[in-house]
């Protein structure tokens, strides 16, 4: 059930942000072809302090500050990653992506169809996303819907310090781009960690709570609301199911249908703006799926405000799904009052 | 309130039928249990008993007509009871030849299709257990918003019409000692746990023995037509489940209690390694018992093992354990072969005698209860059936419509795969030969 992979290692609880260095750390050392690129990751240490002090120890050679330049830096990385190395770049802020989408969309994510499978584009993409830090509209967007929505692209989200690494990893062993969508409220956040290399699977949700009344697809912050909001409904008797979806695409059809067919009932939540987003994905596959005649209400859908993020933060906090919001809609699911 | 006669559902396949004759007139008396009227269905002609004691009115259905079951075709109103305006009508989904005789008119026939039933609200859930269960959609009050139906009101109303008419009408066809093929509304049995250990039954033959552990709501009866097919002379040791066949009734809390109550009796009857054959539910707990006793087993076949996915029709499951008579037996055993003619009525007869303890039939409800909660296959087996090493045979029909064979995908690649076609769930039972000639091969190395 659990994707988890069993792993025998020393367990620590380190943050997020350690879990995704230590990651890196791990592919710097194993293998000679990875390196880092982006914006003030090397002196500096990241835009979050995520590379850190990477470059003291692996050098600038494989630590590397890349100009000013998204599109330049990403090109670089594409064509990196064609020529046989195996480049992380980290955006500062996944919004700066949008100058870089050639690169992404038009280049990696099309090389290998476009020259019939003999060319692989190993890149990763690491790219802090997401509301709630008082940055804005330009510095706050969730994009996992954009580049889900292209062939040739694999897009994760971790929630989990443990995800986070294993998720990296994983991208990392997968021989085309991966885009990992880093929360940056979550960059802080402590967990236990296992040592050692490990990956957590591309493609594989968990099911993070298991419930038999409704069930909550959440990714990357919202998992967390999603399970505070069940915490709260399990006093009252409604048991809700929580599935943490880590992967955008490919989205893992088998653990929501299984669910649904279970509880009858889904709310999806997600950060992103509602309209065309991760949960109308999610939301179709399961009305087309044989869980449909498993359905005993209306799907529900939690997602971003149809605006831009607001500076104001009590506008920013209404403009994205909160653990309340989560916590009434599964409750009238589950009442049956939807 | 006068009792409705309605339209019984007597076959699954059944979506309406044809009422041949009535054997009481408009207004005359008639008693509960004589015959009523006959319908005719493409299997059969069916008598149909009164469900009341009282005065027939409001006839709504002539000979000949074809009408929707779970639908009125008259009312029996109780002696001295007021005849009032006729309280519905049957929706004639048919009249042969002589259309202009409809007894319907026209007006309560356009309410019937008129604006009420097109702005019926029930969700997917609520219509296919509608569906499953003959019940029309209009004849349930929806409590979800905007009134629409939901799961728990179609449940409600399944639960309302067990002991109503749809099986008050039942035909009793077996002979019973107990009248339990008249179901009333009774106070639900609670049943008690037994002592005792669980019933084994052995052929003597030669060799290693071959280890039969029967499916949910079977017993060990069921393995006679492949024990015919089988080579006379292997030795046989049938294990009937906890509160199946002549096991004692026993409480069990999960899939893991089930496995380790038969690896007691397993340890027990098991003296050398032996042969392991399971089918569904029995399935699951041989692949249990293989992993847990790996060296007892020297080869494991699976006939449509439980446990390796999530679907099930838990609707057939639930339907088999509740079944009280032969008639509401025999419509679910059916769902069990790739045809609906696969089981004979001879075969639903024996299987109802052997389940005719209201105790028992209680036991195996609360057991589908606990191993398939809503319908959801709750264990999953598929990391024990990587795990095990012994040569292990896997038979599917691909017309299993309560186990879906394309969980047997599930399997690892050193797994025998046989997938039957035109076979059901029960391939032992429906191709004893072919099954017999695969597992003997598997056994003999």
């Amino acid at each position: 059930m659990n994707a988890q992979v069993q792993i025998d290692a020393e367990v620590r609880e380190l943050s997020y942000a350690e879990a995704i260095r230590e990651a890196m750390a791990i592919a710097l050392e194993s293998d000679p072809a990875v390196v880092l690129m982006g914006e003030d990751i090397g002196t500096y240490g990241g835009a979050f302090q995520v590379t850190g002090d990477l470059i003291d120890r692996f050098g600038p050679e494989r630590v590397m500050d890349t100009p000013i330049s998204e599109l330049g830096g990403a090109g670089v990385a594409v064509g990196a990653a064609l020529t046989g190395l195996k480049p992380i770049f980290e955006f500062q802020f996944s919004d700066f992506a949008a100058l870089a989408m050639e690169q992404i969309v038009n280049q990696a994510a099309k090389l290998r169809y476009m020259l019939g499978g003999e060319a692989e584009v190993p890149v990763v993409f690491r790219m802090p996303s997401g509301s709630g830090t008082g940055a804005a509209a330009q510095h706050s967007q969730s994009f996992e819907a954009w580049f889900g929505h292209v062939p040739g692209l694999k897009v994760v989200q971790p929630s989990t310090p443990a995800e986070a690494k294993g998720l990296l990893l994983a991208a990392l062993a997968d021989p085309d781009p991966v885009i990992v969508f880093e929360h940056k409220l979550l960059y802080k956040m402590k967990g236990p960690v296992p040592a050692g290399h490990y990956i957590t699977p591309i493609g594989k949700a968990a099911v993070v709570r298991p419930g038999q009344h409704v069930t909550i697809v959440a990714s990357a912050i919202m998992v967390h609301r999603a399970l505070e909001a069940a915490l709260r409904l399990a006093k009252e008797g409604i048991e809700a199911e929580v599935i943490d979806l880590r992967t955008v695409r490919p989205l893992d059809r088998e653990t929501i249908i299984a669910s649904v067919k279970k509880t009858g009932k889904l709310l999806c939540v997600y950060e992103g703006v509602k309209t065309l987003g991760v949960g109308a994905e999610i939301s179709a596959l399961v009305a087309e799926s044989e869980a449909f005649d498993y359905l005993d209400a209306p799907i529900q859908r939690l997602g971003g405000a149809e605006a831009p993020i607001p500076y104001n933060p009590d506008l920013e906090r209404a403009a994205v799904p909160q653990s309340p919001d989560i916590e009434r809609v599964a409750r009238q699911l589950a009442k049956g009052e939807v | 309130m006068p009792t409705e006669v309605i339209m019984p559902k007597v076959d699954m396949d059944m979506a309406s039928g044809k009422l041949a004759v009535w054997h009481v007139a408009e207004g005359e008396t008639v008693k509960k249990g004589a015959a009523l009227f006959d319908i005719e269905t493409d299997k059969a002609a069916m008598e149909v008993e009164a469900p009341a004691t009282g005065r027939l009115h409001h006839i709504l259905a002539a000979p000949g007509e074809t009408v929707d079951v779970g639908r009125p075709v008259a009312f029996i109103y109780a002696e001295g009871e007021a005849v009032g305006q006729s309280p519905a009508a049957a929706p004639v989904t048919a009249v042969e030849e002589k259309p202009a005789a409809v007894a319907v008119p026209p007006v309560v026939a356009a309410q019937v299709i008129g604006p009420d039933s097109a702005d019926l609200r029930a969700t997917p859930v609520a219509r296919r257990l509608a569906r499953e269960g003959g019940l029309e959609l209009a004849s349930i009050t929806g409590t979800g918003p905007r009134g629409r139906i939901q799961r728990a009101d179609v449940e409600a109303a399944v639960a309302r019409a067990k002991p109503g008419p749809v099986v008050e009408l039942a035909r009793p066809v077996v002979e019973v000692p107990k009248p339990v093929a008249v179901v009333a509304p009774a106070a639900p049995i609670t049943w008690e746990a037994q002592p005792g250990d669980l019933n084994v039954t052995t052929r003597k033959g030669s060799g290693v023995p071959l280890v039969l552990i029967h499916g949910f709501a079977a017993d060990s009866y069921g393995w006679r037509p492949l024990e015919e097919a089988l080579p006379k002379d292997q030795a046989l040791i049938r294990i009937d489940l906890p509160s199946h066949g002549r096991s004692p009734l026993r409480r069990v809390d999960g899939f893991a209690d089930l496995a380790k109550q038969l690896v007691q009796v397993f340890d027990r009857v098991a003296e050398g390694p032996v042969h392991l054959l399971g089918h569904s539910l029995g399935g699951g707990l041989a692949l249990a018992l293989a992993d847990i006793r790996p060296r007892q087993v020297k080869t494991l076949s699976l006939i449509a093992p439980a446990g390796l996915g999530p679907e099930i029709d838990g609707a057939a499951l639930n339907g088999i354990a509740r079944a009280g008579s032969v008639d509401s037996l025999a419509p679910w055993l059916k769902r069990l072969t790739a045809r609906p003619d696969g089981i004979s009525h001879d075969f639903a007869k024996a299987a109802m005698l052997a389940r005719l303890d209201p105790a028992l039939r209680e036991a195996q409800q609360e057991l589908a209860a606990v191993l398939f909660p809503d319908g959801v296959q709750a264990f999953d087996l598929t990391a024990a059936l990587s795990r095990i090493a012994m040569p292990t045979l896997m038979i599917w029909g691909r017309d299993d419509h309560i186990l879906p064979w394309r969980q047997a995908l599930a399997a690892p690649g050193e797994v025998a795969l046989h997938l039957l076609r035109s076979v059901g769930h029960v391939p032992h039972i429906e191709d004893p030969e072919t099954v017999a000639a695969l597992i003997g091969r598997h056994i003999r190395g």
